[in-house]
């Protein structure tokens, strides 16, 4: 692998003309476990740099300031959201709205099953009832014509 | 200034000035009660953050003096990398040992004894990764002085890592 890069900006680095930018790639570089043995010797430096940055105030610190400036230390942190009336009211709308389906799905389907029986037992009704009229006394128009077509037949073989 | 608090905009400059206050007066309850100090004194002048063009420059420079001021109560001063004993140190290895980690510390120990200006610019520049132009604020000085103090604490370590 070509280090040429990494040495031109290591040289320019100690003659403070890296912008920041180019001393965060030295600084990644050197993070790094497999650097060259020629580039061996500087890491030190930019992992003890690395280590300082991470050295903080102890953890009872920033209570400690808040409560002599008056400010109430963080118990929880969450984030605080106004909420309004009608939302406040949200879940009720739902739940009101889901009743109002469940109950309007419910009666469309009761409907549709008390209409299929009341409709079948009247059909049958019909049906039969014409049907026995046909076995029985058979329709109305042969029954007046049985009636008036016998006398005259009658008449007829008399007058003969 | 709207909407200010302590917690949100003074309160994250604590660790960078902690941090500051840490290599000056190589204590951390000292660093501590410095910025501690520095952060209150920040506050209680927050009337005045208009007139201030740069509040982290300000906070920098306040602490920095604090510091400076207990450092010279306890006797401690600078003294110049030249003068530190670098005869017993050993390249590093690509393992960090036990004695790389020895090293490791050595290499702070020589960057703590640079005098105090040129350890400063080092730590707002490598660890804080400040502009010159910020550090120039923060210190009162010329971007110019910035980059000289800063060259002449990089050569000396350069020099201090080729020589072991």
């Amino acid at each position: 692998m070509d280090y040429k890069y990494i040495e031109q900006l290591l040289e320019r680095y100690w003659e403070c003309q890296t912008t920041r930018e180019e001393e965060t790639i030295l600084r990644n570089f050197f993070r790094q476990e497999d650097v060259p043995a020629s580039l061996l010797p500087y890491r030190q430096l930019f992992i003890e740099e690395d280590e300082m940055a991470n050295e903080h105030l102890s953890e009872d610190f920033q209570n400690r300031m808040l409560r002599l400036v008056g400010e109430e230390a963080p118990i929880q942190v969450c984030k605080a959201r106004r909420l309004t009336f009608m939302r406040r009211l949200r879940p009720l709308y739902r739940a009101a709205g889901l009743v109002a389906i469940m109950l309007t799905i419910g009666n469309a389907a009761y409907q549709s099953f008390s209409e299929e029986d009341a409709v079948a037992p009247q059909m049958a009704e019909s049906v039969s009832a014409d049907s026995l009229q046909h076995i029985t006394i058979g329709s109305p128009e042969q029954q007046s014509a049985s009636l008036t077509a016998q006398p005259t037949d009658t008449l007829d073989t008399f007058s003969r | 200034m709207d909407n200010i608090s302590f917690r949100t905009t003074v309160l994250p400059l604590g660790d960078r000035l902690f941090r500051l206050a840490l290599r000056i007066t190589m204590n951390r309850a000292e660093a501590e009660d410095v910025v501690q100090d520095t952060l209150l004194k920040v506050w209680e002048q927050r009337s005045q953050w208009e007139q201030i063009d740069n509040l982290e420059a300000f906070a920098i420079a306040t602490c920095r003096n604090r510091a400076l001021d207990i450092a010279k109560r306890a006797g401690r001063n600078t003294k110049s990398l030249d003068e530190v004993e670098t005869s017993h140190l050993t390249p590093l290895t690509s393992q960090p040992s036990l004695e790389a980690r020895e090293q490791l510390s050595l290499v702070r120990r020589l960057m703590d004894d640079l005098p105090e200006v040129q350890r400063t610019i080092m730590l707002l520049r490598d660890i804080e990764g400040k502009t010159y132009q910020e550090i120039a604020e923060a210190l009162g000085i010329s971007e110019t002085q910035v980059k000289v103090y800063l060259h002449r604490a990089r050569t000396k370590i350069k020099k201090w890592i080729i020589n072991i």
